[in-house]
């Protein structure tokens, strides 16, 4: 009796701490901070006044706010570029047959390798390369002649958040570059020497056999990519904090200041929903797109 | 269509053979140089580093690395390794479980099981952060290795369960059969036959969830406070800003910072790259 009781619930326990752990941490905190952000509250504040949809009037009356989606737009259509049909050429070239094996995996290795990095030691590093006129980027700049393209990269509104984009760039791109030659390399190799006889240059078999053979993992590296191009947060807060004069400003550093450094709780939590809402969304288009096929 | 050997090449190609290469080549320089100039500034002197930043140091300063580990690097690099260890032990060997029971046990309403654990993925960090710290707070675990290791393993588990069980689902189910038939328990099934069979994607997940742990930032910005728990990459802040002019040293703090997690790919890049792929998961 006692052993079938066992054997009957047995399974479950094998996924009951799981559940347990994503119940509790990650999915009552998601729906705790909706519930949140109809409130108006502070940690010095103890007192919840219920305000309906005030934070949400607030913030999209809040041009930081637009400033910082606008960013993200631009952070996931730069990173499209670099980490989706660049990466998918120069993974096509490498796995193409031009470069011999050994170079191959070098400049694989190369390619990969900052994507491994902490973001701290990226965010300080390139602090320093973008340095003026002492930094790596200055210092090329005026060696070539060319110091009349010298900026304050990180301290001029303009160039701040293409600056910080561009060192993602730097370390993703690599990454991509590698999943995307795993998926090239499964697209069967006969379908090229087909094309090769009919006399097909390698351009043509990039587009006629590459391309539609790594349709669907481009779909899901391209969602990912606009995925982490909404959530970014780690790489701005330890370059810029968003700044100066919040021209490097993404929602989730919006978010975390309003909540950690404003202390205007439910606002962040505004901002939070607002995320969520974007990610969900762009999840029901992955979703969409992959019924289609 | 790799290019056969002995074939023959004509002037066009070998230029666009050559052409290619070259560019590649710049391309490397581009990715790796940041990397090599911050290596090489860690063994100069500040003013060294900005006023010659192509040169070699003029004399290697190994001191730059003796003062960022006293300036408290050790005590960071502990506190990532003990909170890395413990949350990737918790995350791969609850993701096992709930990957075996999804696979090879008799579950009502699995689906839904497994999207329930799957969800956890779309749901990025910053959307939790508050109730969490909240959580946190009330569990009177702030500022604690737990504080870090709860959440990492809660955000952890739908990756990771993915990850394995799609390698799981390939072990032939008549082996659970068999040893149901044999008079053993899920337990035994799951510990002797299920785990040694998924040692590949066990060691592909433990990396990756290594490495996750390890470079985490916001949980590890606003659960913990104090040095003595902050791990490296929170740690490198307050590094930098108790450093700042003396960059050299900064930079060998950054190197020092580096080289775990550096050694452990270099030596297990294929498991890594390949349990990345499979995933196709930043």
């Amino acid at each position: 009796m006692k052993a079938s009781l066992l054997s009957r619930y047995a399974p479950y326990l094998f996924l009951f701490p799981s559940l347990l752990l994503l119940v509790a941490f990650v999915y009552a905190p998601a729906l705790e901070n909706m519930v949140y952000s109809l409130f108006s509250w502070s940690s010095v504040r103890t007192e919840q006044r219920f305000v309906g949809l005030d934070n949400y009037r607030e913030l999209f009356a809040n041009p930081v706010f637009w400033r910082a989606l606008v960013n993200n737009v631009l952070y996931a259509v730069i990173s499209i570029m670099f980490q989706v049909i660049v990466a998918l050429v120069i993974a096509a070239v490498l796995v193409g047959g031009i470069i011999g094996p050994r170079q191959r995996t070098l400049f694989r290795t190369a390619f990969f390798l900052p994507s491994i990095l902490p973001v701290t030691v990226v965010g300080l590093l390139w602090q320093l390369i973008y340095q003026p006129t002492i930094g790596l980027i200055d210092q090329v700049l005026y060696s070539t002649g060319l110091q009349g393209l010298s900026h304050v990269w990180l301290g001029e509104e303009a160039t701040v958040m293409i600056s910080v984009i561009m060192v993602s760039q730097w370390q993703w791109t690599g990454y991509m570059i590698v999943l995307f030659m795993v998926s090239i390399q499964a697209i069967p190799d006969d379908l090229y020497e087909a094309l090769k006889m009919e006399g097909a240059n390698r351009i043509q078999q990039f587009f006629h056999i590459t391309v539609p053979g790594v349709r669907e993992s481009t779909l899901i590296l391209a969602i990912i990519t606009i995925f982490g191009a909404f959530k970014v947060f780690d790489i701005v807060w330890v370059m810029t904090a968003g700044g100066p004069n919040n021209a490097s400003e993404v929602l989730g550093t919006h978010m975390y200041r309003s909540a950690f450094r404003n202390d205007v709780s439910g606002y962040a939590a505004a901002v939070a929903t607002v995320i969520f809402l974007i990610t969900l969304a762009i999840g029901a288009v992955q979703i969409r797109l992959q019924r289609q096929d | 269509m790799a290019r056969r050997i002995g074939q023959t090449e004509t002037g066009g190609e070998r230029a666009v053979r050559m052409g290619t290469v070259a560019l590649f080549w710049v391309f490397v320089i581009l990715s790796v140089y940041p990397m090599v100039w911050l290596v090489l500034s860690s063994f100069k002197t500040s003013s060294e580093m900005f006023g010659s930043a192509w040169a070699l140091p003029k004399a290697w300063r190994w001191q730059n690395y003796g003062a960022a580990w006293d300036y408290g690097v050790s005590q960071y690099l502990i506190s990532s390794v003990i909170v890395t260890v413990v949350s990737t032990a918790l995350i791969v060997v609850l993701a096992a479980a709930a990957a075996y029971a999804l696979v090879a046990l008799k579950l009502r309403g699995k689906t839904l099981l497994y999207l329930a654990i799957l969800g956890g993925s779309i749901l990025p960090p910053e959307v939790a952060l508050l109730p969490l710290f909240r959580t946190v707070s009330a569990l009177g675990i702030y500022n604690t290795y737990w504080a870090l290791i709860i959440p990492y393993v809660a955000f952890g588990l739908p990756f990771t369960t993915f990850l394995i069980r799609a390698y799981m689902v390939k072990i032939p189910l008549e082996l659970a059969e068999a040893a149901k038939m044999d008079g053993a328990g899920p337990f035994w099934t799951f510990w002797n036959v299920y785990l040694p069979l998924s040692r590949p994607i066990l060691a592909s997940a433990a990396l990756i969830s290594a490495m996750r742990v390890w470079n985490e930032f916001i949980f590890a910005l606003t659960f913990v406070e104090s040095e003595s728990v902050k791990t490296v990459t929170i740690g490198m802040m307050s590094f930098a800003n108790a450093l700042r002019g003396d960059w050299a040293v900064l930079m060998a703090g950054l190197v020092i910072s580096v080289l775990p997690i550096l050694a452990v790919f270099l030596v297990l890049q294929r498991q890594f790259i390949g349990g990345l792929t499979q995933g196709a998961v930043k």
